[in-house]
C-alpha cells in the first residue's frame, strides 16, 4: 500500500481542504437507494393503515 | 504493514503529502503523566488511560450481563422454546434493558469523552480524585440496580412506569449512576475548559472532539430529567410522598429513556468519524455541515422523545404532531447528513488511493477485513437502512397507531442501539485494547469475522421482531399463546415463522456477542504486549 501518515497529523490538518474532496459519486447513488427504500417503506405503512382504518 | 504508523493509506502523489503537518502545540500535561502512541502519533493522557481502561473493562462485564439476559429473552419469545416462566421473564427483561441501554453503553461513553478530551486536545484530565468520583458512584449504583433486580424487587421493567414501584434502592441504583455518569460529563467539560485555556490544541477542536461535546451537552439534559423523574419516585417508593402522576412520569421519563439513546447516536456518530479515519485515512467531508448536523442533534432531539406519546391520552394531538412532525424530523436530518458526510468521507479517501473503478470500486477495494472498518460500517448500513427507516415510519403519529406496544418497536431500535451503536462501539474496541491496554488481540480470524456474525444476527432478529410485529404480536409479552385462558386466541402463522427468526438472529447475535467479549478480554489479560512498537495492523 501507500506511505504512512500517522492519524495525528490527519486529525490536526483536518479542516485544510483538497482537490476532491467532495467527488463521491458512489455515495450519491447509496443515499438514492436509501431514500427509494424509505419510500416503499413508508407508503407500504399508510396503505396498511389504509386497510385497517377506512374512510368512508 | 507492520511497521511505523497505521496505514492511512494517502495516495502516491496525494495533494497533502507535500504539505506540512502543523505545528502541535505544547500540551498541558505534568511531568511524567503522558506518552506518545506508536501507532496514532497521538498523545495519551496517563491518567486518562486510566479511566479509560476502567470504564472499558466494566462496560463490557455489563455487557456480557445484559447479553446473558438477552438470550434468556429470545429463547423465551420464540414460542417453540418458551424458556423462562412469566416471572423471570419480565425480570430478566428488566435486567437487559438496564444493562444493555444504560450501564454498557454509560461506561463506554464516559471512556470516549475521556479519549476525545484528552489525547485529541493534547490535554490533561482535568482531575482523577472527580473521575474517580464518577466512577465510583456509577458503579456502586449499577451494581444496585442489577442486584435489586435479581432479588425479585423490581420487576418494573426499564420504563418503571407508576403505579409500578419497585424497591428503594432501585431508584436510588439509577439516580447513583445518573449522578456519576454526570460527574463523568463535568469532568469532560473541565478538560475541555483547561485544553482551550491552556492553548494545547489550535483552531477549532477535532470533529469527533465536538461530536463528543455533543454527546455530553445531550446527556447533561437528559441526567437531568433523570433526576427530576427518578428523586421523587425514590422517595414515593420509600413512602415518603405521594405517587408521581402517571402522565407527568411517562413525559418527563421520555426525557431520559429517548435522550439516552440520543447520547448513544451522537457518540456513535462520532465513533463512525474516527473509525473512518483510523481505518482508512478519511477527512470529515465538510466540518460545517458535520458540526451543523451535531448542533441539529443538541437542539430537536429532546422534543422528538415525544414519538414515544403518540397514543398517549395526556398530552393532545397537536403537541404530538409538531413535536414528532417538525422537531423530529430535524432530528432525523442531522442523521441523515452524517449518514452522507461519513460514507463520502471514505469514498473520498479511498479514491486519493487510487481506488476510483466505476461507483463502487472504492468500497469493494474498502479494508474489509479490519474488524474496526467491518464493524464500523456495517454498523452505518443497519442504522441506516433498518433503524433509521423504520424510526421515520413509526414516528409518523397515523402510522403509529398501527405499530405501537407491538414487536415492531423493539425491531426498530435493536437495529439503531444493537446495530448501530454497539457495533459501532464494538469496533473501536479493536482500536482502543491495541492502543489503550497496548494489548494485541488473538484469533485475529475470528476477530476479522466476528462483526459480521453480530451484525447478521441483530439484522435477522430485527427483521423478525419487526414483521412478527407487523402481524400484531405485542412486545413485552411473555405469552401470545395466553395459555391457559377461556377464550382461545392464535396468531397468523407468519407470525410464528418471525418469531423463529428472531430466536434464531437473537442466537446468532449472542454468539457474535460471546465471541467479542472473549476475544476482548483474552486481549486485555493475556494478548501480546506492543510496548515500544505500533499495534499490528489489522
Amino acid at each position: 500500500m501507500s506511505p504512512e501518515k500517522p492519524v495525528a497529523d490527519v486529525i490536526r490538518s483536518e479542516h485544510a481542504r483538497e482537490e476532491g474532496d467532495h467527488h463521491a459519486p458512489g455515495t450519491f447513488v447509496l443515499v438514492l437507494v436509501l431514500l427509494f427504500t424509505f419510500a416503499v417503506y413508508y407508503f407500504a405503512n399508510w396503505k396498511a393503515l389504509a386497510d385497517v382504518w377506512q374512510v368512508r | 504493514m507492520t511497521t511505523g504508523t497505521i496505514d492511512i493509506g494517502l495516495a502516491p502523489g496525494d495533494a497533502s503529502r507535500g504539505a506540512a503537518a502543523p505545528q502541535k502545540p505544547a500540551g498541558n500535561h505534568p511531568a511524567g503523566a503522558l506518552r506518545t502512541c506508536d501507532t496514532t502519533g497521538l498523545p495519551v493522557c496517563l491518567v486518562a488511560q486510566q479511566f479509560i481502561k476502567l470504564h472499558a473493562v466494566v462496560a463490557v462485564v455489563f455487557l456480557l450481563v445484559g447479553g446473558i439476559a438477552a438470550i434468556l429473552l429470545a429463547l423465551t419469545r420464540w414460542p417453540a422454546v418458551h424458556l423462562l416462566p412469566a416471572e423471570w421473564y419480565y425480570r430478566i427483561l428488566t435486567l437487559h434493558g438496564l444493562n444493555m441501554l444504560i450501564f454498557w453503553i454509560l461506561f463506554f461513553e464516559v471512556a470516549i469523552l475521556y479519549f476525545a478530551s484528552t489525547s485529541l486536545l493534547n490535554s490533561r484530565l482535568a482531575s482523577k480524585g472527580v473521575a474517580w468520583a464518577g466512577f465510583a458512584l456509577m458503579l456502586v449504583g449499577a451494581l444496585m440496580v442489577d442486584v435489586t433486580i435479581l432479588q425479585g424487587k423490581a420487576d418494573v421493567l426499564m420504563t418503571s412506569y407508576v403505579p409500578l414501584r419497585g424497591d428503594p434502592l432501585f431508584y436510588l441504583g439509577i439516580i447513583l449512576v445518573a449522578v456519576g455518569t454526570l460527574t463523568g460529563v463535568f469532568n469532560f467539560f473541565a478538560t475541555l475548559w483547561i485544553a482551550k485555556r491552556d492553548r494545547t490544541y489550535e483552531g477549532s477542536m477535532p470533529l469527533v472532539t465536538f461530536g463528543a461535546l455533543a454527546a455530553g451537552i445531550i446527556a447533561t439534559v437528559t441526567l437531568l430529567h433523570g433526576a427530576i423523574v427518578a428523586i421523587p419516585t425514590f422517595l414515593w417508593s420509600l413512602d415518603l410522598m405521594h405517587q408521581p402522576d402517571a402522565a407527568w412520569y411517562r413525559l418527563v421519563w421520555w426525557g431520559l429513556g429517548h435522550q439516552s439513546q440520543q447520547v448513544n447516536v451522537t457518540a456513535m456518530v462520532s465513533v463512525w468519524y474516527f473509525l473512518a479515519t483510523i481505518t482508512t485515512g478519511a477527512k470529515p467531508l465538510n466540518q460545517a455541515v458535520c458540526r451543523g448536523a451535531f448542533v441539529l442533534y443538541i437542539l430537536f432531539i429532546n422534543l422528538a422523545s415525544a414519538h414515544h406519546l403518540l397514543v398517549d391520552p395526556g398530552v393532545n394531538a397537536g403537541w404530538k404532531i409538531w413535536n414528532t412532525s417538525y422537531a423530529m424530523y430535524l432530528a432525523v436530518l442531522a442523521s441523515m447528513i452524517h449518514g452522507f458526510t461519513v460514507p463520502a468521507s471514505v469514498e473520498v479517501a479511498m479514491r486519493k488511493k487510487g481506488f476510483t473503478k466505476g461507483l463502487f470500486g472504492w468500497l469493494a477495494a474498502a479494508p474489509w477485513k479490519n474488524p474496526g472498518f467491518s464493524a464500523f460500517f456495517l454498523s452505518l448500513a443497519i442504522f441506516g437502512f433498518i433503524g433509521g427507516i423504520t424510526g421515520v415510519t413509526l414516528g409518523t403519529e397515523q402510522i403509529n397507531i398501527i405499530a405501537h406496544n407491538t414487536l415492531r418497536i423493539p425491531g426498530h431500535f435493536h437495529a439503531t442501539v444493537v446495530g448501530g451503536t454497539t457495533l459501532a462501539f464494538m469496533g473501536l474496541t479493536y482500536y482502543v485494547v491495541p492502543l489503550i491496554f497496548q494489548r494485541e488481540y488473538r484469533a485475529r480470524a475470528v476477530a476479522r469475522l466476528q462483526p459480521y456474525i453480530f451484525a447478521a444476527g441483530i439484522v435477522l432478529m430485527s427483521m423478525g421482531m419487526s414483521f412478527a410485529g407487523s402481524y400484531g404480536v405485542p412486545r413485552r409479552h411473555w405469552d401470545i399463546e395466553f395459555t391457559g385462558a377461556q377464550f382461545s386466541h392464535g396468531f397468523d402463522p407468519g407470525a410464528h415463522v418471525m418469531l423463529g427468526l428472531l430466536g434464531l438472529g437473537g442466537t446468532l447475535a449472542f454468539v457474535g456477542l460471546l465471541t467479542f467479549i472473549l476475544l476482548t478480554v483474552t486481549a486485555v489479560f493475556f494478548g501480546p504486549s506492543n510496548k515500544g512498537r505500533a499495534m499490528t495492523a489489522w
